[in-house]
């Protein structure tokens, strides 16, 4: 079952984006498998002292975005296949990327300086 | 649906409640009225449950009068709308026979969970037990409409994260929550919605995600409606006497 306790909602982006990205982490992270049951709606809102309408909100995105699947009223379950894996991967990579280049960026380096950089730290880690 | 058509309140003849003001709340929003003391939170919610008298304007539930609707609605004030010669139970046994939709079950594990002392008369307990048990009898009235007024006084953070819990929990999910309060941190995440007041008129009416959007959060909004300035204090400095 995926720890939403270790979920920390921040102030600045809308709460049911933020459930949604923190279970595509988990996802990716391998410790939510395809197959495994989600909280209900009404404990997941009581755990994270959100309205049930957003975590209703937040288990429609998921749906849409195919990692979630919600079978009649017995709850709703992660589902995975290669093709999501891959999409929802794919994503997340290039926002984590996105990120760091903006924050590059935003210090005036230049594409060659950051990518020495990358080089250099990348044998260090 | 809640709503609140041309409503003037003022206390005396000029202390101004609110100043002709309309709102409309769809059905299963969450609410956060939000402003300073004074702002008229109270007083809004007040006019909402037809307990003052407007001196303007009308309010509908479902475009019905409130006095039509009250088996429907409940109200969770600071000020306490129990019985105070009354002990928790007996106030419990009053509500079943009074309010057609009540808990007494659900009730009662309130008051355990609470810890309140049974054989206490309800006068004989603090300022934090008479809120529980305010809350206790709001929270299992089986109401569609719930009106809290700073439902978060005299508790500690961890009491309020529960309190937020606890709630949470007992919603049956159709329910039209309006909670005024001056704490925004603990609401942010709970509503869907803010309205804010200052001075007796409605400053703000926004969705949550709307703020977020914008990259903003509850409290620089609020700073900006109130016209906050952080080095306000300083004027005590300079001020002329």
């Amino acid at each position: 079952m995926i720890d939403f306790t270790r979920l920390n909602l921040n102030n600045k982006e809308p709460v049911y984006v933020q459930i949604a990205s923190f279970v595509k982490k988990q996802i990716l992270a391998g410790s939510a498998k395809s197959g495994e049951e989600l909280p209900s709606r009404r404990e997941l809102a009581a755990l994270l002292g959100i309205n049930p309408n957003t975590v209703q909100k937040a288990y429609r995105l998921m749906e849409e975005e195919g990692y979630v699947r919600t079978l009649s009223n017995s709850g709703s379950i992660i589902y995975t296949d290669e093709k999501i894996l891959s999409a929802v991967g794919n994503e997340f990579t290039k926002e984590l990327v996105a990120h760091f280049v903006k924050a590059a960026k935003d210090i005036n380096m230049t594409f060659k300086q950051t990518i020495d950089l990358i080089s250099e730290v990348w044998d260090e880690i | 649906m809640i709503e609140v058509i041309g409503v003037k309140k003022y206390y005396g003849t000029t202390a101004t409640g609110l100043e002709n003001e309309s709102v409309a709340i769809s059905k299963g929003e969450i609410v956060g009225i939000l402003g300073e003391n004074g702002s008229g939170k109270t007083t809004l919610l007040k006019a909402i449950m037809g307990l003052c008298e407007l001196n303007e304007g009308k309010v509908l539930i479902e475009g019905k009068p409130v006095k039509k609707m009250y088996g429907k609605m409940a109200f969770i004030t600071c000020e306490g709308s129990f019985f105070p010669w009354m002990k928790p139970l007996e106030y419990g046994e009053f509500l079943s026979n009074t309010v057609p939709g009540f808990d007494m079950d659900k009730y009662t594990r309130f008051l355990k969970y609470f810890e309140l002392d049974m054989k206490q008369k309800i006068k004989n307990f603090s300022h934090g037990q008479k809120t529980k048990l305010e809350i206790a009898a709001g929270l299992c009235r089986g109401a569609e409409y719930i009106l809290m007024d700073e439902p978060f006084t005299g508790k500690d953070m961890f009491t309020r994260r529960d309190f937020l819990k606890l709630m949470i929990s007992s919603l049956k999910g159709n329910e039209t929550i309006l909670i005024a309060t001056h704490l925004a941190d603990e609401i942010e995440n709970f509503i869907d919605r803010v309205i804010i007041l200052r001075h007796g008129r409605i400053r703000a009416d926004l969705q949550m995600d709307e703020i977020r959007m914008s990259d903003r959060d509850l409290k620089s909004v609020l700073m900006e409606i109130t016209g906050y300035r952080e080095d306000n204090y300083k004027r005590i400095f300079t001020m002329r006497q």
